[in-house]
């Protein structure tokens, strides 16, 4: 029974993961539409188009913003919400805790619609419950913001549960030394309690960044990159690139780049962690 | 490895294997046998004539695939597939419906194997991707051309493998409540963009400094991409250079006419950037008067606003002189045979589209479905048709409408991307046409495509200026 489902697992990894990696690695060096057929080789060409073409960089400078800014802020409320629940003010813990997680279990694609109307500069329900008079996706400062803000209105839940589940596994002892030396609450939240979240919160920095780096649904459903090219992420623009303008290699040539980038910034991320858990 | 192990292996390997193996597949169907030749019918069509009293696959039972993105109500083929299986009760035609976005993928990968489906929906727009797949039509094209307006469009040595079926283009919509409340009527229907700016005027309300009415709006998606180019055709710019291989976007007219638009919003104020983003919904909600669109806006206005009360009249022109070309025009196109299905399957797909065009069925269906002018020359005068707004304002322009052919979609999502960076971003309008213009060209480096605009009529009046 073990080795069939060791060998179904090899296979499946196989025939979904090796092989579609290797396949864009390839492509990545050829004139590819496997649509019509056309598989010709190219060499680094596909490269030097990319990293010359303005819009890749703008693709790129746009998911870094995204990225910081939907991870800081998933931090930030994810981590509150958690205090919030772990403390004694809070009651209904759990109905609150299911309560927030529910947008992370909705698909993106819905939430996407429900948010584009309530961004919706007649009829949504942002600019009437805030006064405000934005055409959120439509103006090229608030398009990317207004995305943003969608997505840590989706995730934060996430960030929450992992935080609640990091704080009830905290040694009670090192709270019990801290507040026999006297220590205050910000104290013992900044010296202790963050501390030894450390590895919660690394977990949630690079998974969120995988996630973010390949963001391009709610890009797709909300504005479609525009207004003109204003909130093209990297992977939208693969996504334009391969299936819009079934140019797979241009395409293929990007995720590679892309596998770059992610695969450093988690090695480095990595990295500044063991330091710090050294020093 | 022992033998244990060994077998273990080849058992999820062969799991693996057949399952992905499962799949759909048309052939040979278990159903009726038909024996009937002589089926008591008459003989359809002009030039394109089909007789129905034979037997189709000799009468034994046979299932082909039809795949479409459309449903009953958007594709008329679902239609004639009904009238065509109760003649030939051995044939099955299956339908398989696929989203549109998926259909483009999902298709020609299909199509590269051996059980692709023999019948399928094509759009013009996707030329490249499906021409290697696609068998010609055994039918003489001088008898299509006889029959079909446009058929040397479609032409590719000498043969077709799909026409049009229909043919659209833009027209304007107007509120007609909010047209008579403004003391308009039917003599104020504008011929000139001049008189639409002056009607727009009448139509537009604030309430202080707030735009509560627009009377022209063209946000969001479906006016720039598509108005940009029955603009410059209107002054006789062609889309595409001589050489008809790269598009012609950058140039006076186009900026001259993205001048005209960003001045209705900043000059004339009959519209505002920030009034919605989308002038359909914006229509339909009776806040705005106007707008432009395609053939497509009758279906949408009946599905989701049905109580609006709205009339169509044919989209201005710069000066009431007759121009190079009143818009453009795109066909719906009648469905594609594939040329990798069997000899057997193929039969019986060319013996379906021989049944479709010489059907005028077809084009009552086609007319209603996809609210298209009949493409069918026999279909052009026919008073039911011509009691529809949209075609009756189509039919005295008809001969005036150009197609460039299956331009690449580049050509429609730069503009906009053009359109957007000068009302949305504050880009000049220079600056916006000649980034539109470097990424049409990045574009349209690797493509082979030709343009069909020297294929219209009147093509000599534009190419003398170029």
């Amino acid at each position: 029974m073990r080795n069939i489902a060791v060998t179904a697992l090899i296979v499946y990894f196989s025939i979904f993961m090796v092989y579609p990696i290797y396949k864009a690695f390839a492509g990545s060096l050829h004139e590819w539409n496997p649509l019509v057929g056309t598989y010709n080789w190219v060499g680094l060409d596909n490269f030097k188009s990319v990293l010359s073409d303005g819009l890749f960089w703008k693709s790129l400078w746009n998911t870094a913003y995204f990225s910081v800014f939907s991870i800081v802020f998933r931090i930030i409320l994810g981590l509150g919400l958690a205090l919030l629940l772990s403390s004694r003010l809070v009651k209904a813990k759990d109905s609150l805790r299911g309560l927030f997680y529910m947008p992370t279990i909705t698909p993106l694609v819905a939430v996407s619609f429900v948010w584009m109307w309530m961004f919706d500069p007649q009829f949504g329900m942002i600019n009437k419950v805030t006064g405000l008079d934005i055409n959120w996706l439509n103006d090229s400062h608030w398009a990317l913001p207004a995305i943003i803000i969608m997505t840590i209105w989706k995730d934060f839940g996430y960030a929450t549960v992992l935080y609640l589940a990091g704080l009830m596994n905290l040694p009670r002892d090192v709270y019990e030394a801290a507040q026999i030396d006297g220590a205050n609450s910000w104290q013992t939240f900044w010296r202790i309690t963050l501390p030894l979240l450390k590895p919660t919160t690394l977990f949630i920095v690079i998974t969120s960044l995988i996630t973010y780096v390949q963001a391009y649904v709610q890009i797709l459903v909300m504005t479609e990159g525009g207004p003109g090219t204003q909130t093209y992420t990297i992977s939208y623009l693969i996504f334009d690139q391969a299936f819009q303008k079934y140019d797979f290699g241009t395409a293929s040539a990007m995720s590679v780049i892309l596998f770059a980038i992610t695969g450093v910034l988690t090695i480095l991320m990595f990295r500044a962690s063991g330091d710090m858990e050294q020093s | 490895m022992n033998l244990k192990r060994c077998v273990a292996a080849c058992i999820a390997t062969l799991s693996i294997i057949s399952l992905a193996a499962c799949g759909g597949g048309s052939g040979t169907s278990s159903g009726v046998t038909d024996t009937k030749t002589d089926k008591g019918l008459k003989v359809l069509g002009q030039n394109v004539t089909y007789d129905p009293n034979h037997l189709v696959n000799d009468g034994k039972p046979i299932s082909v695939d039809y795949w479409t993105w459309g449903d009953k109500s958007t594709d008329p083929v679902f239609s004639l597939i009904k009238d065509y299986e109760k003649i030939y009760p051995n044939v099955k035609i299956n339908v398989v419906t696929v989203t549109w976005d998926d259909y483009w993928t999902k298709l020609p990968l299909a199509l590269k194997g051996k059980n692709g489906p023999a019948l399928f929906n094509v759009h013009n727009s996707q030329d490249a991707l499906l021409r290697p797949y696609l068998a010609n039509y055994d039918i003489p094209i001088k008898d299509l051309e006889a029959d079909y307006t446009n058929v040397n469009t479609h032409e590719v040595d000498g043969k077709v493998a799909y026409i049009d079926s229909v043919i659209n283009t833009g027209n304007i919509y107007y509120n007609k409540t909010m047209w008579k409340e403004a003391g308009l009527s039917d003599s104020d229907i504008p011929k000139t963009w001049d008189q639409l700016v002056a009607v727009a005027k009448k139509l537009t309300k604030f309430n202080g400094s707030k735009m509560v009415q627009a009377g022209f709006n063209i946000n969001g998606d479906s006016t720039y991409d598509a108005l940009w180019q029955g603009l410059n055709y209107q002054k006789g710019e062609l889309m595409f250079n001589k050489a008809g291989t790269k598009g012609n976007y950058d140039n006076a007219v186009t900026k001259e006419n993205l001048q005209f638009l960003k001045d209705l919003y900043d000059k004339d104020k009959v519209g505002a950037t920030n009034f919605g983003d989308d002038a359909t919904q914006s229509f339909g909600n009776a806040q705005t008067a106007m707008v432009y669109r395609w053939g497509w806006m009758e279906g949408t206005m009946k599905e989701k606003y049905p109580d609006v009360d709205y009339g169509v009249f044919p989209t201005p022109t710069f000066t009431e002189e007759t121009p190079f070309a009143y818009d453009r025009y795109n066909g719906e196109s009648t469905a594609g045979i594939n040329k990798n299905q069997s000899e057997e399957q193929q039969k019986v797909a060319q013996d379906f589209i021989k049944y479709m065009l010489a059907n005028d069925d077809y084009q009552r269906y086609a007319v209603k479905a996809l609210n298209s002018f009949p493409a069918k020359k026999s279909m052009q005068d026919d008073a039911t048709i011509l009691s529809n707004p949209v075609m009756a304002a189509i039919k005295p322009r008809i001969d005036r409408l150009i197609w460039p052919g299956p331009a690449p979609s580049t050509m429609e999502t730069s503009p906009k991307q053009a359109f957007q960076n000068v009302f949305q971003n504050g880009t000049s309008i220079s600056k916006a046409v000649s980034d539109a213009q470097a990424q049409i060209e990045k574009d349209m480096k690797s493509g082979s495509f030709t343009s069909l605009e020297s294929k219209y009529a009147f093509y000599d009046e534009a190419a003398a200026k170029q």
